[in-house]
């Protein structure tokens, strides 16, 4: 899931409007951005599902950066960053978005995000499952898209229109947050 | 690749558009207390 993370940020960004929506974008994918380097060195790594490719057909062994634990210190710490540049309020929306891509991952993972990192313990892991369906993991982040790109349109209509400045740019924006989500979850999904 | 193409479509192309819109700003620290 790549583009049903962004449109969350986008659905955020209807509400919270003062927080920046670039870094909204950032801390949607915060725990991925980690996951990057740590996935370069060999440290967290990714399994296709025997007998299947492309879209959903991964079991991602992202022990550190998406266990229940990493997740809120990794959420925690760009929060913390966050605090002394846009204020506390604004740093927890970031905060809650951050760990927000745990719970939207959760839907679409099969089980194998741990609650601890590296699975200390060797509690359950967690994962409803949903690539398993890819159709209807697609139809779920195409409906975070548009649900994304509709509630950033009215908000930036609004803020436009109360200072008293075109509606081109907010439509532009608009049009970009939808057709960037389509253009990734099909790339997504043709892979 | 679409992790890559997606940062950048969305963080760069998207926020920096957005940032030219008239949104309220987010109050600083300094300016809470």
């Amino acid at each position: 899931m790549i583009a049903g993370h962004f449109g969350f940020a986008a659905l955020v960004k209807g509400r919270e409007r003062s927080t920046p929506l670039w870094m909204l974008m950032v801390a949607t994918v915060w725990l991925d951005i980690v996951f990057v380097p740590l996935f370069v060195t060999g440290i967290e790594t990714i399994q296709t599902v025997p007998g299947r490719h492309g879209y959903g057909a991964a079991i991602i062994h992202a022990d550190y950066t998406h266990s229940i634990a990493g997740a809120l210190v990794l959420s925690s710490i760009l929060g913390a960053v966050s605090w002394p540049l846009w204020g506390r309020r604004t740093a927890i929306v970031i905060a809650l978005v951050a760990a927000s891509h745990w719970v939207l991952d959760l839907i679409v993972h099969r089980a194998d995000m741990p609650i601890l990192p590296a699975n200390y313990l060797g509690l359950p892991r967690f994962g409803l499952g949903l690539w398993r369906f890819p159709a209807a993991s697609i139809v779920v982040e195409l409906v975070l898209v548009l649900a994304g790109a509709w509630a950033y349109w009215r908000a930036a209509k609004d803020v436009s229109a109360q200072a008293n400045r075109g509606i081109s740019l907010a439509a532009i924006n608009t049009v970009l947050i939808a057709g960037s989500g389509i253009l990734i979850l099909w790339l997504d999904a043709s892979s | 690749m679409q992790f890559v193409l997606g940062v950048f479509l969305f963080v760069v192309v998207v926020g920096v558009l957005d940032a030219r819109l008239p949104w309220p700003k987010a109050k600083d620290r300094s300016a809470q207390t």
